[in-house]
């Protein structure tokens, strides 16, 4: 306690201009970063197999698997930051039993459930069904008895039922896409719904959201894939790859754009808010907003996908290239969830002045906490692709 | 032939798909949507319960922050500058326009003059507190139900159902809650519930010396906040964002934030 | 119907029957009925115990310094109220509760230059509504009591 007391005098030593007296701490620290930024890897991972069993980009099939294992490894930690973050996370199960309809944040409980259960556990389900069939005839000792159980009984391998696999997996991965909007276009709204908080008050709030995630997403599956593909030793679709770059700059020109928009907007109406958020922006914010997340987050990836469009260099290039890119959207959109979070609660209310954010190290909130909640889901990742690694499966569905 | 089969099953599958997952959002969504409207005080249950709310007389008010400190005293409020359930700031408008607006530990101490008198333009002192909005943004935002309005128009926080997700003190635009290091659940104003029951003053009510906070029943017509809105011009806090609040300010200078 | 969709179906309706079941026994009693949020809190809040007392338990055994306190002034047609309005909390911050006996912890006060200056230091946001001294200039190094009785700081001479 008194540690925090002596982190909040300095930060009081540090106010510049006037805040209200209320408002020296940051409520809401790293792990809400966190939140929306897993919630969007999930979005976007689960958008990219949708690219391919939705809407039939052919070559991205390679990453179908993969991307809902990735989807669903980052979706199992997604809570975790929350209840990190929450001051009596033992209550949390009120949301559920008494969710306030008014509130944005109330639907995370049924969001998330939904999601994870009828949507990405069904979906993989149905996916593998007759791969764990085959599966548990072949392997054995823990590997065996999870997939004889897993299969829930249902091992008929049959064409009949193979064709009914693929014909409800596709269904739900058609609920899914709404599904996945709403799971993190509901982040979105819980800022944009704000009032009282003109940085994050805008209309535009959840769809950034949702194109910055689906960006994000698609930048973390390109990786992923790479590095499992080198880990294998086995060769990289380069077509597939190419595609993921090509579908990572159309959306990322989209998101660009809204931000843009956002911005320009914001400019042009100039609104009670603009002169402190102009300090803002280019004061407190000018390293993580104007350098990280739209130099290294958004510019250079587009402008080195857009080059490609036009001239590709060699295969060996482009990997690397593809590989740092990338990187640098990853933590570029991380920047944004920082901006928008950390940065919507740098200003005061009073707009006329601002505190500080000074991130911890260790605690529910520290930079430790977060590295935790980011290993965590590699980990579980890799412990999917061992317990059901989708390059050995062999149907494939239609 | 087979291909023709397989693009209308397909096609079947897609549109009642979208169909199915359009009613089940919508389901979702529903239910937000017809509760969107912030929770209103019952305007028409008015002979039961008060309307409660508060006056701030700025003509009378000088700063000395004794509201402040009684507030601490009576609600056992962390003695530490950080956390304030009432606080008072000082306004310095100097001549050259600059506003300097401070509020040294809520102005429990009372203020020091900041700016020489020749370029002041004009300074004055105003209390804040939690408006207790009939359409309170917290109210509307907590995702648990742990905040509400009293059936006498007091917004007020269930201790023991808070889940500190801090998402209402985000909402509030008067940046009157704050999160109470000791309990863990978000605090304000409760303008002094447990006295108002029992026919009480708030606590800083009761210890202004010059009598610049008025407290009363919105729906007598004979009590002194009436008497108060109806003798004075008199405005609340940010407007624009509508929340209704049920706190109201004579004299309030444009300047005040 | 297939029997996968028909176990899926039955699986997700007795999900949905069982978190409604849990949601009925795990929701606190007294929840919704005015509103959302649990009744019970409101009398829960109603139980603080109040700190401030009011003046007139003071006065009760006080009498005479409430007589003094209530004394004005009136120097060439002008009547100064002193501190007449002035409630004994205001200065006299409560080192108990409402419930227990002053005399456990009387709230007895030690003035100092700052005590009186909280109000009445010299503060251009409070120009034109009281009387004001300028602590820097006025009679620095003595306490305020020493001249002024806090119960009635002036007099007629």
């Amino acid at each position: 306690m008194e540690e925090h007391y002596q982190h909040l005098y300095h930060a009081l030593s540090q106010v510049d201009g006037y805040i209200y007296p209320n408002e020296i701490d940051l409520h809401w620290g790293l792990m809400i970063v966190l939140y929306p930024y897993i919630t969007g890897l999930v979005a976007g991972a689960f958008i990219l197999a949708s690219l391919e069993r939705v809407f039939n980009v052919k070559v991205l099939k390679p990453t179908y698997g993969l991307a809902l294992l990735t989807a669903l490894a980052f979706l199992l930690v997604a809570t975790l930051p929350l209840v990190s973050h929450l001051q009596h996370p033992f209550r949390a199960y009120e949301i559920l039993m008494t969710p306030n309809p008014t509130s944005a944040m109330a639907i995370f409980g049924f969001v998330y459930l939904w999601y994870l259960m009828v949507v990405l556990l069904l979906e993989i389900w149905f996916d593998y069904r007759l791969d764990f069939v085959l599966w548990s005839r072949e392997s054995k000792g823990f590997k065996k008895y999870f997939y004889k159980i897993i299969t829930l009984g249902i091992n008929d391998t049959d064409e009949k039922s193979a064709k009914l696999d693929d014909k409800i997996g596709y269904f739900i991965t058609v609920l899914g896409i709404p599904s996945a909007f709403l799971l993190h276009g509901y982040v979105g709204f819980i800022f944009g719904s704000i009032k009282a908080n003109p940085w994050w008050s805008t209309v535009l709030m959840p769809v950034i959201f949702l194109f910055s995630a689906m960006v994000s997403g698609i930048a973390l599956v390109m990786i992923i894939y790479m590095v499992v593909s080198w880990v294998r030793k086995v060769k990289i679709d380069m077509e597939c790859l190419d595609t993921i770059a090509k579908y990572l700059f159309y959306i990322l020109i989209v998101d660009f754009t809204l931000e843009s928009l956002d911005q320009i907007h914001r400019l042009y109406e100039a609104e009670e808010s603009f002169d402190i958020i102009k300090v803002l922006v280019g004061g407190k914010l000018n390293i993580t907003l104007i350098f990280m997340q739209v130099l290294i987050g958004t510019v250079i990836p587009l402008l080195v996908i857009g080059f490609f469009q036009f001239y590709k260099p060699t295969e060996k290039i482009r990997k690397i290239i593809y590989f740092i890119v990338g990187l640098f959207v990853l933590i570029g959109i991380f920047f944004m969830r920082w901006n928008v979070v950390i940065g919507g609660q740098l200003f005061s209310k009073s707009l006329s002045g601002f505190t500080s954010f000074n991130a911890v190290f260790s605690g529910m909130e520290g930079y430790l906490m977060a590295a935790v909640w980011l290993i965590l889901p590699c980990l579980i990742l890799v412990f999917l692709l061992w317990l059901m690694p989708p390059w050995k499966k062999t149907t494939m569905h239609n | 032939m087979d291909r023709r089969i397989n693009k209308n099953r397909r096609k079947f599958f897609q549109t009642s798909a979208t169909i199915v997952g359009g009613t089940l959002l919508y389901s979702l969504i529903k239910p937000l949507t017809s509760n969107a409207q912030v929770i209103e005080v019952n305007k028409e249950d008015n002979s039961i319960n008060p309307l409660w709310g508060m006056g701030v007389d700025l003509k009378k008010c000088i700063g000395c922050g004794k509201c402040a400190s009684a507030c601490k005293t009576e609600n056992k409020v962390p003695d530490k500058p950080f956390y304030f359930r009432t606080w008072v700031e000082q306004y310095t408008v100097k001549n050259d326009g600059e506003v300097i607006i401070e509020s040294p530990n809520g102005g429990i101490d009372g203020f020091v003059q900041s700016v020489p008198n020749e370029d002041i333009f004009k300074s004055f002192t105003v209390p804040k507190l939690c408006n207790h909005c009939s359409k309170a943004p917290c109210v509307q935002a907590c995702p648990v139900g742990a905040t509400f309005i009293s059936p006498d128009g007091v917004v007020l926080v269930d201790e023991t159902y808070c889940i500190g997700c801090s998402y209402c003190i985000q909402a509030c635009p008067y940046g009157a809650r704050f999160m109470n290091p000791i309990t863990k659940v978000a605090d304000k104003c409760t303008f002094c519930y447990h006295r108002i029951s029992q026919d009480l003053q708030p606590a800083c009510v009761e210890v202004c010396p010059t009598d610049a906070r008025i407290f009363g029943d919105l729906r007598d017509k004979k009590s002194k906040l009436v008497k108060f809105l109806q003798k004075n011009p008199t405005q609340t806090l940010k407007p624009h964002l509508n929340t209704n609040s049920r706190v109201f300010y004579n004299e309030l200078s444009s300047e005040v934030k | 119907m297939p029997k996968i969709i028909f176990r899926l179906l039955l699986t997700f309706f007795v999900f949905v029957g069982s978190f409604m079941l849990l949601q009925n026994f795990i929701t606190p009693k007294s929840f919704g009925k005015n509103g959302h949020y649990r009744a019970d809190a409101i009398q829960e809040i109603k139980k603080q115990i109040p700190i401030y007392k009011g003046e007139e338990a003071c006065v009760s055994c006080h009498e005479d310094i409430n007589e003094l306190k209530s004394e004005t002034v009136t120097i060439d047609d002008e009547e100064f109220t002193l501190h007449s309005n002035l409630r004994c909390e205001t200065c006299h911050t409560p080192r108990i509760d409402s419930k227990t006996e002053c005399k456990s912890n009387p709230p007895k006060m030690e003035p100092t230059r700052k005590t009186c200056g909280q109000c009445h230091s010299i503060n251009a946001s409070r120009k034109n509504k009281m009387k004001m001294i300028d602590l820097e200039d006025h009679k620095v190094e003595k306490n305020c009591i020493k001249c002024h009785n806090p119960h009635k700081p002036w007099t007629e001479e």
